[in-house]
């Protein structure tokens, strides 16, 4: 294996840990790789849709998926190779409710306003929902939600 | 997944779980709110209207929720991003919206230092080019695995290993860290 990808293969091992809010302790990654690589897990924005518009595609998938609606699909079937083999966990699509995972910032169909906040925390949340809790803190976290909403 | 195959009502479920997602990788790709909600809509259209087609990967021994699904609708993403964005000259350089993002508002200080961190991240981001850029953000943002890349780009996992290094060797000399990063 080459220098390049040597640490290439370095820095993949890094982050799985980094992304797992587990980092790992490398010493044969460059600090600086490593800097960037939290700064961009703690500042890259998630980007989700408004509400209105999110309903609003709800509303006419649903009309197309009447038996009598699928026919008069606007999409049309675009042809793909093969179905890669490589399953997604579950884990792999979400959530994370620990303290140090909730700094990415979120913004809402490109305007977070005041009355708008509360839905990023939702959206925040619906969009880690699936990742189980590794930590007591998460659980704990999801207790008190469960308590709250029981 | 099977009961939406063969109900194509229960779609629902599946796009209340991923429309989030295709969204937002489609914002990172056009820069563009109002294009990203188009090309989401017709992700979800396309991938109503092929549904049928989708053939599960994963084995029952991966679990009893993993499932391919979200490669699979990536993949039509990625199609549909890139039809939209071959009429276009350039990708845009703003930063998008990023003044108002921050999950803590009662903290002025920490929104601008934030902010700015943002910002600089974003363009450093947005200055990769073609599958790097798409690469980096698959992992950073979307916090997918390597395999789940390297599906959806059509590349081998040592590919896309290759590509999220240079693309992060890339961002950190963007974000003032060259002679150490480039070592």
């Amino acid at each position: 294996m080459r220098d390049g990808e040597n640490e290439a293969f370095i820095v993949d091992r890094y982050l799985e840990s980094l992304l797992a809010r587990r980092p790992a302790d490398v010493t044969d990654l460059p600090p600086p790789l490593r800097a960037t690589a939290a700064a961009l897990v703690d500042s890259l924005p998630r980007y989700h849709p408004s509400f209105r518009f999110e309903e609003a595609l709800a509303a006419r998938l649903a009309g197309l998926s009447e038996p009598s609606g699928a026919a008069d699909a606007a999409g049309e079937l675009i042809l793909f190779p093969a179905t890669p083999a490589t399953p997604v966990a579950p884990a792999a699509a979400a959530v994370d409710l620990r303290p140090g995972s909730m700094r990415r910032p979120t913004v809402i169909g490109g305007v977070l306003t005041s009355a708008a906040i509360s839905l990023a925390g939702a959206a925040y949340v619906a969009w880690r929902r699936s990742r189980p809790p590794a930590d007591p803190m998460a659980r704990a976290i999801r207790a008190a939600a469960r308590r709250r909403t029981a | 997944m099977d009961a939406a195959r063969t109900d194509p009502a229960r779609f629902d479920a599946l796009y209340r779980k991923y429309v989030a997602q295709v969204y937002n990788f489609a914002v990172y790709e056009l820069g563009d709110h109002h294009e990203a909600e188009d090309a989401t809509e017709r992700t979800f259209l396309s991938a109503l209207a092929g549904l049928s087609g989708f053939e599960e990967r994963a084995r029952p021994e991966d679990g009893p929720e993993a499932s391919t699904f979200r490669i699979w609708l990536f993949r039509i993403a990625r199609n549909v991003v890139a039809e939209r964005r071959r009429g276009r000259r350039r990708r845009p350089e703003a930063p998008l919206d990023l003044a108002t993002a921050h999950p803590d508002p009662t903290d002025v200080e920490g929104t601008v230092v934030h902010r700015e961190a943002a910002a600089a991240a974003w363009r450093a981001v947005n200055g990769l080019s073609g599958d790097r850029r798409r690469a980096v953000v698959l992992r950073f943002v979307h916090e997918m695995t390597t395999a789940e890349i390297a599906a959806i780009l059509d590349r081998s996992e040592g590919a896309v290993r290759v590509l999220i290094h240079r693309g992060l060797r890339h961002v950190a000399g963007e974000l003032g860290a060259p002679d150490r990063a480039r070592r």
